[in-house]
Parts: C-alpha cells; sequence; structure tokens
C-alpha cells in the first residue's frame, strides 16, 4: 500500500486531466481504420482509430485503459498526428514522445504500447488497400 | 495542509498540538534535556517524565509499566518481539505461525527467521481478511515457539479475533505476539484479558511523533528475548540507547489522549465511515475489502471496477489517500493483502483506502464522494 511515487511533468498531468480526442468515431464513418494493442488484464489497452482524407491523417479518436502516462500520450500523439502522412506515421515515435513528455523509464512501455496500436491501424490500412487494388 | 483533503491517517497522523507542546519542553536547556540514565537532578526529572509516559502507554492496554519496552517504532518493535523471541527460543523449536497480509515489518523478519533456519506457517485469510482461530490452530506443531497475527490490518481494517486466538494458545508452549500499531487508541485493549506475550505500538498512528515506539513484553509468566541492540542495558537490557525523553513524553500524551477519548471517538469515525461508504456505494460494481462488521472504525477499502489503479489514485489527487495500485508502489506488484483476499490484479490495483481520523470532518468526507465519483466516471468513460 503506497501512495503515488511517479513524479511526472506538467505536460503529462494536463494531458491526463483533460485528454483531448477521446471516443470513436460513429459506426460507418467513411476512412476509418482503427487499431487495438494491449488489454486489461495486461494493465493497458489502446484503441485507436484514424480518419484519413486521401493519404493524410484528417482526425484522431482513441479509447484508453491505463496508467496516466498512457492517457497522456493518447491524447498528445491525437493532437500531434493530425495531417500527418501515412508514411510519416510508419516511423517510431514512441520512444521521442515519451522523452518530450519526461516520463520516467518504467513508463516507456506506455510509449512502446501506442507504437504498437498505431501500427495495427497501419496494419489494417495495408490490408485494406491491398484488398482493394486487387 | 492546504489544497488537500488528508485521508491517510493509517500510513500517519499530524501530531496532537497537545503532544507537541508536551515535547517542546524536553528539549532545551530549561527543560527536560537530560539523560535519563543520569543519577542527577536534571537526569533523574527526566527518568520521571520517562516512567509516566510509560505508566500512560501501560494504562491504554492495561498492562504494569515495568511490561512496557520504548523502541523506535513499531517496526523495531516487531523485529524484537519475532527475531528476539525466536533467537532466544531456537532450543525449544524452530517454528513460527503468521500470516500473509502482516505488516511488512513482521512478513520481512520472519523472512529473515526463515534464512536462519527457522520455518514459517504463513496462514492465508479467510475472503473477508480475518485470520481464524481455526486456521492458527490447524498450523500449530509441537515445536512452534512463536504466532504472530495482527489485532487489525493496516490496509483494510479487519480486526482479527486476538482474544480467541490467545485463548485457542492457552496450554500450548508457543508465545502469541500481536502487533497493534493499527489497533491502539483505536479499540479497547484490555492485557489482562488476553492471552498475550508480547504487543506492538507506534506512536505516530496515534497523534504522537515519529521515531517511537513501544513493545509490551508480558511479565507473567515471564517472556524472554534476545536484544537486537547491545550497549548500555537499557529497557531491562532489551533494548540499548539513550531514552529519547522527548519521544517518550510525547508517546504518552498521546496514548494518555488516546484513552480519554477513545469510545467518543471510535463512534464518531464509525458514522463518517459509513457516511463515505454509503455515497461510494452509489458507484456500480464497487467493492468492500474486508469484513463488513469486525473492522476499525476509521479504514475504508475499496476496489473499483473497470479503471486502472494509477490513474483512479492520480486523478482523485486532492484527496491525500493510499493505493493498492502497483505503478504507484516502490514494489512493483500490486496489494499483497488484496490479492491474498482473491482480489484479481485489476481490482488490486485500482484500490482505494481512505483512513479517517481525529481531524477529519463531516464536510471532507462529502468533498471525498464528491470526487471520486466524478473521477472515477470520467476514468471509466475514457475506455468504454
Amino acid at each position: 500500500m503506497s501512495i503515488g511515487t511517479t513524479e511526472y511533468s506538467a505536460t503529462v498531468y494536463e494531458h491526463f486531466r483533460a485528454p483531448r480526442n477521446v471516443g470513436a468515431f460513429p459506426a460507418g464513418t467513411l476512412g476509418v481504420i482503427e487499431g487495438q494493442a494491449g488489454s486489461r488484464r495486461q494493465g493497458r489497452e489502446i484503441i485507436l482509430a484514424l480518419r484519413l482524407d486521401g493519404a493524410r491523417v484528417a482526425e484522431c479518436r482513441y479509447r484508453v485503459y491505463g496508467c496516466p502516462a498512457t492517457v497522456a500520450l493518447c491524447s498528445v500523439l491525437s493532437e500531434r498526428i493530425l495531417g500527418s502522412t501515412l508514411e510519416h506515421l510508419r516511423a517510431p515515435m514512441g520512444l521521442a514522445l515519451a522523452e518530450e513528455l519526461e516520463l520516467p523509464p518504467a513508463k516507456r512501455a506506455a510509449a512502446l504500447l501506442l507504437e504498437d496500436a498505431l501500427g495495427a491501424a497501419l496494419a489494417r490500412y495495408n490490408m485494406t488497400s491491398r484488398r482493394q487494388t486487387a | 495542509m492546504s489544497g488537500s483533503i488528508y485521508l491517510d491517517y493509517a500510513a500517519t497522523t499530524p501530531m496532537d498540538p497537545r503532544v507537541a507542546e508536551r515535547m517542546a519542553a524536553c528539549l532545551t536547556r530549561d527543560g527536560l534535556f537530560a539523560n535519563p540514565a543520569s543519577a542527577h537532578g536534571p537526569g533523574r526529572k527526566a527518568r520521571a517524565a520517562v516512567e509516566a509516559a510509560r505508566a500512560e502507554i501501560a494504562a491504554l492496554v492495561n498492562a504494569t509499566p515495568q511490561e512496557i519496552v520504548f523502541t523506535s517504532g513499531a517496526t523495531e518493535s516487531d523485529n524484537l518481539a519475532i527475531k528476539g523471541l525466536a533467537r532466544f527460543e531456537r532450543q525449544r523449536g524452530w517454528h513460527i505461525v503468521t500470516s500473509r497480509i502482516e505488516h511488512k515489518a513482521v512478513l520481512d523478519a520472519c523472512k529473515q527467521l526463515e534464512k536462519e533456519g527457522f520455518e514459517i506457517t504463513w496462514l492465508k485469510p479467510d475472503a473477508q481478511g480475518l485470520i481464524q482461530p481455526d486456521a492458527v490452530r490447524a498450523a500449530l506443531r509441537p515445536d512452534t515457539v512463536l504466532v504472530s497475527i495482527m489485532q487489525a490490518n493496516n490496509e483494510i481494517g479487519t480486526v482479527n479475533d486476538v482474544a480467541a486466538i490467545g485463548a485457542m494458545l492457552q496450554g500450548h508452549s508457543a508465545r502469541f505476539h500481536v502487533d497493534a500499531a493499527q489497533s491502539a487508541g483505536k479499540l479497547p485493549i484490555d492485557l489482562k484479558q488476553l492471552n498475550v506475550d508480547l504487543m506492538s505500538f507506534s506512536g505516530h498512528k496515534v497523534y504522537g511523533p515519529k521515531g517511537v515506539g513501544a513493545l509490551y513484553v508480558r511479565k507473567e509468566p515471564r517472556v524472554n528475548l534476545e536484544p537486537l541492540i547491545h550497549g548500555g542495558g537499557h529497557e531491562r537490557g532489551l533494548r540499548s540507547g539513550t531514552l529519547a525523553t522527548h519521544q517518550i513524553v510525547g508517546m504518552g500524551e498521546a496514548f494518555r489522549l488516546a484513552r480519554e477519548s477513545l469510545a467518543e471517538e471510535a463512534a464518531r469515525l464509525t458514522a463518517l465511515r459509513e457516511r463515505l461508504w454509503r455515497g461510494l456505494q452509489q458507484i456500480e460494481g464497487v467493492l468492500l475489502n474486508g469484513h463488513p462488521g469486525q473492522r476499525l472504525p476509521g479504514i475504508l477499502n475499496l476496489s473499483f471496477p473497470r479503471v486502472e489503479g494509477e490513474s483512479l489514485l492520480y486523478a482523485c489527487e486532492p484527496l491525500a489517500v493510499s493505493s493498492g495500485s502497483a505503478c504507484n508502489s516502490a514494489e512493483q506488484e500490486p496489494s499483497y493483502v488484496l490479492r491474498a483476499l482473491g482480489r484479481d490484479d485489476q481490482l488490486a490495483g485500482a484500490s482505494l483506502r481512505f483512513s479517517l481520523g481525529r481531524y477529519t470532518t463531516e464536510a471532507e468526507v462529502d468533498q471525498a464522494i464528491e470526487i471520486v465519483t466524478r473521477e472515477y466516471t470520467r476514468l471509466s468513460a475514457l475506455a468504454a
């Protein structure tokens, strides 16, 4: 039994208290790809949804179960990702975000999970576009 | 305590100003600064203050002053009781019975003895966190030298029936140690009526100073301990070191004040705790950890479904409460107490311990209900 001992940066606190773009797109919204990573059993779960306009991200929504760092990472990404090309999103960005948010080393797993969710969404896009090409 | 609502009295309590006043009078040249072991006048005065404090500790639990040994805190008291008894009695036996939900001071002292060759039986609590006397009976062996069971659990507040466990031990040669760090000053304790050989107390859980505690060591029949600290032979040779007059006087005053208001304060805290529980029970699926009735007046431990523990704790930040969450603790594991009760990792992690005390008001309880309900709703919506 203990009180919190993790010290978070002001940015983490700010996003954790007022996370941006939480939720999901209404069913049937066109151009949406979704990626999921983690599980509640493991202590963290992210379901990330991107609405694409051509090859660029027009909107981002997410649902998140996890520690304040996980929530803040999703919130920051949901703003940062707007206008990005899919090509740009393929570059790993989780650890850079973790560094930017000054997360302690023990919380890097949250950043990697976010990368996994993004990767899962992009994989879904690849599958869909292959199907459309075929 | 600007900005926060302190509901963590089981972790520690603010010192009562009346205690601080008594302590301050021991520190400087015009006070009781002399060494209580000195034979001169100032020494005798300090010694008289120490002995008066010892009498207050004894009075709270109906022991004799000669049965009270001052230590640096309940952790040392637990260590002295467990290691001291086991090492003294090792010619007689190598078996100890304790439970999995004892305070770390007891668990780690027992683990140390395990390394020294003792065998430990770690009893599992029942689903409500109680150690049943029958479970203790079943674990006893002819070579059992010690049974150590806490009176009240620090996380869930559940109160064991130490009277029944003690009675069951009548006729067995095992000694009975009870960690009463959480219960002393909160529940009536009558050591003349209990078959208890050793009992640990803390100063700072009862509005006294940190850094001082006491161990009750029964005189009749006599209990022998091997000391942990040597040098000078203070405290009947059980705990050497110059007595910290100011700490001891503070603890004595704190125990005196606790004795004066025990029944009244227990009733007030029970009412506040029930108010808090009624308010938070409105959250769907919230679970009470521990026994619904057999519990300390001031502790309420709840598990919250569908939210993550560390987030819940941080979201409720205006509240100073404790959590069973793994991410927050130095120990990267959810509460071992709640896991022992059968809660899964999520429920053990997403738990809050509210512990109310002398300065808790109804308004603070109502604010706590509002904050937890609002933040729980917000966090569960994030994951929906």
